[in-house]
């Protein structure tokens, strides 16, 4: 895609935003109403469609996005939205506008935070250019398409662009809006915010990740929440932390779990680079226990899962792709202190344990165990409203 | 000096270290590789329980590939000396932010370090200096008064003692050198360094038969430049073409280090040479056997100047073989930045 190919894509979006202005927000709000019903139903087409051609795209077992998309469908009703836009705007059809135009810059290959960064701009009628990320191509595509079905006037009014990363002069284009919103690492995030105008307002999706706080109970319900993305969403588990005396229990129990699971919802593609992550952290703590630190090591030569359970509760490396470390904590106070050096960094916490407990971590997200990826629509990664960030 | 017990085995390495001679010899590589295995098996406590959990040990095995390779991040953890604690003479360690565990390599002895350096870069980095000529080289490191745990900083100050001229130095900043220069240098230090350079020159041309090494990455600098921005930038600035600009390959945790092939075999293919008392192997990952030519895969190092730590590492890098000899470095988790979210922390830790 060319540079005059983008600039093409943001005169119709242009036109298409003019046609909006005088829109009612509850026709809108209806609109996607009858989309979210359409998508979650286990019926769905859309969710049918997006079975078919995610798992060739993003490496996912079938399997797997399947039941993924059931469980976090599932809630995203049209009176949920109703709902929502109703609270964040204080009336569905208050005056609030959004902004002219809005870049979405799309990462990891987790449809549903897709679905809601492309639908909460055109909420506000701002017209939306949207870049995918390489390992999803097909969510935006199939969202756009499922819009244009349902209301050919809202889905004019979103344009899906793909040029190279290193592409300075399609960035500078992107870019050129005067909302963003950049989805990504927080590499990609700062460079964004290098790229884009000074007065252009840039609402910021940095990286995050999920903890379990659990006991032996709990084995089964943890890996479901692994194993469902294979863990590469921001509500995926990536440590578990348990009383001392319930570590090396629930390190057993969670290997079985996991190799139970892996029966049902094979691990998908296992890149090269997480391969060899997954050998050199299993292959540290083999020295670690060596080295005469009580560390256990559970997995299986094929790197299906893998279960480390350590001897401290400090902070390690997470190589994703069904890798769990089980950590041994003396009392709330000790996990408090352990996860305070990624604390800003946590999306979501799998626990029992009284939310108040846990609430000074700050994540956005504390359920029970089993029930992470499955987040209320109002949920977004990092703790921000769905429509507010957008406001003009 | 060596710990006693291990000399005999020191001795038989400096030897073909010295020898000048710069020819693979897979017999000699291989008795001296199985001898490291057996000393290391035998006065490295925690190697040798790493081995015997992966069921082997010195009787079980005959060829070199089989010795158990302990992954470099191990050495932020584990002391991992083949000799007595009391006899550590010198310890290096990678750089690293503060709160972050720096690796360590304890040694007892630099003279293997120091006799493995220098071939490599004779070979490799001045192919064109005839027996004791010398160049005028300039380093964009501390040196290694400044910095006495940097391995880097050590292996350069080396350098600059074997084959600088009077006039070679550490300069942090040495622009105003650059620009009076008349006859042609070498000009070394890290990416980072030249990428800090690179922002503040004004262009200017090196004499001509000046070169450059880098080496690392980008740690303290605001922006990570792709390799080939790097070059064209170098190319810009200084007047030094990519064909003369060598990366060298090392780890605070090797003996020995790699460097690109480009002065040394022009008309061939950039690709890192290891010295001959070096292997180096890449790794499927998901198979743990050597990957074919041209497929990525864990580089995995068998120095034998490392007799005192542990022989057989584990990088953190990914690679891949060349067709004939020599490999490449595609780097550390290419495409993380595309991977779900959880690995930002990694990164973002520094770990």
């Amino acid at each position: 895609m060319s540079v005059d190919d983008i600039r093409e894509a943001r005169a119709r979006l242009a036109a298409a935003g003019s046609a909006l202005e005088d829109r009612p927000r509850q026709r809108t709000v209806d609109a996607f109403a009858t989309l979210l019903e359409a998508w979650r139903s286990p019926d769905s087409v859309w969710q049918k469609r997006l079975v078919d051609l995610l798992p060739g795209a993003a490496g996912f077992e079938t399997g797997t996005v399947r039941e993924g998309l059931l469980r976090a469908l599932e809630h995203w009703s049209g009176d949920a939205l109703r709902e929502i836009v109703s609270r964040e705007l204080g009336s569905i059809d208050a005056n609030a506008k959004g902004f002219a135009q809005t870049s979405v810059l799309l990462a990891g290959s987790i449809p549903m935070p897709t679905i809601t960064s492309l639908m909460a701009p055109l909420l506000l009628h701002s017209p939306v250019l949207a870049k995918p990320a390489s390992r999803d191509p097909v969510t935006a595509h199939l969202f756009a398409e499922s819009l244009r079905e349902i209301d050919p006037e809202l889905g004019a009014a979103i344009e899906i662009v793909r040029f190279a990363h290193d592409d300075p002069a399609c960035a500078g284009a992107f870019f050129d809006a005067d909302c963003v919103v950049a989805t990504g690492s927080d590499e990609t995030v700062a460079a964004v915010a290098d790229h884009v105008r000074s007065n252009t307002h840039l609402v910021r999706h940095g990286h995050r990740m999920s903890i379990s706080v659990v006991r032996p109970e709990h084995a089964e319900a943890t890996a479901l929440d692994v194993a469902l993305w294979d863990q590469q969403g921001c509500l995926s588990p990536v440590a578990a932390y348990c009383e001392a005396d319930q570590a090396e229990p629930f390190a057993q129990a969670l290997a079985e779990a996991l190799e139970e699971i892996e029966r049902r919802l094979p691990r998908g593609e296992l890149p090269t680079p997480a391969a060899a992550a997954i050998r050199r952290e299993t292959g540290e703590a083999e020295m670690r226990r060596a080295a005469g630190i009580d560390v256990s090591i559970r997995g299986d030569e094929a790197l299906r899962w893998t279960v480390v359970r350590e001897a401290d509760a400090n902070w390690r490396p997470a190589p994703l792709h069904r890798f769990v470390r089980v950590h041994p904590i003396e009392g709330l106070d000790h996990l408090l202190r352990a996860l305070e050096p990624v604390a800003r960094h946590l999306a979501g916490i799998a626990s029992d344990r009284p939310r108040q407990d846990l609430a000074p971590l700050g994540a956005a997200r504390i359920c029970k165990p089993g029930s992470l990826q499955a987040p209320p629509l109002a949920w977004h990664h990092d703790g921000q409203p769905l429509l507010a960030p957008l406001l003009r | 000096m060596s710990d006693p017990k291990r000399q005999p085995l020191d001795d038989r390495v400096l030897a073909w270290m010295r020898e000048g001679r710069w020819e693979q010899d897979d017999g000699r590589f291989r008795a001296l590789a199985l001898q490291s295995f057996s000393f290391q098996f035998e006065h490295c406590l925690p190697y040798r329980r790493f081995c015997e959990a992966r069921g082997t040990t010195p009787s079980s095995i005959n060829d070199w590939r089989e010795v158990p390779a302990v992954p470099a991040g191990a050495f932020k953890e584990v002391a991992l000396r083949s000799f007595p604690t009391e006899l550590t003479h010198h310890t290096f360690r990678t750089s690293g932010t503060s709160g972050v565990r720096r690796g360590e390599l304890h040694l007892d002895t630099l003279s293997l370090y120091e006799a493995s350096l220098l071939p490599a870069i004779r070979r490799l980095l001045f192919p064109d200096l005839a027996e004791g000529q010398r160049c005028r080289i300039i380093v964009m490191t501390p040196s290694p008064a400044e910095a006495p745990d940097s391995s880097l900083s050590h292996m350069f100050g080396c350098m600059l003692e074997a084959l600088g001229t009077k006039d070679s130095r550490f300069c942090l900043k040495p622009i105003h050198l650059l620009e009076a220069a008349t006859e042609p240098l070498a000009l070394c230090g890290t990416a980072s360094a030249f990428a800090h350079l690179l922002d503040s020159a004004t262009p200017l041309r090196l004499p001509s038969g000046s070169r450059v090494m880098e080496t690392g990455g980008f740690k303290g600098h605001e922006r990570t430049l792709s390799r080939d921005e790097l070059y064209a930038s170098i190319d810009e600035k200084l007047g030094i073409p990519e064909s003369r600009i060598v990366n060298q390959y090392g780890m605070t945790e090797l003996g020995s280090q790699f460097y690109d092939s480009v002065l040394r075999e022009p008309e061939r293919p950039r690709r890192k040479l290891a010295p001959p008392w070096v292997r180096v192997r890449v790794i499927d990952p998901h198979s743990g056997r050597d990957a074919a030519p041209g497929e990525p895969g864990i580089i995995t190092i068998h120095d034998l100047a490392n007799t005192g730590s542990v022989s057989a590492i584990e990088t953190a890098d990914l690679g891949q073989a060349s067709e004939e000899d020599g490999f490449e470095i595609l780097g550390r988790e290419p495409g993380a930045e595309e991977r779900g979210c959880s690995i930002a922390a990694d990164v973002m830790l520094g770990t």
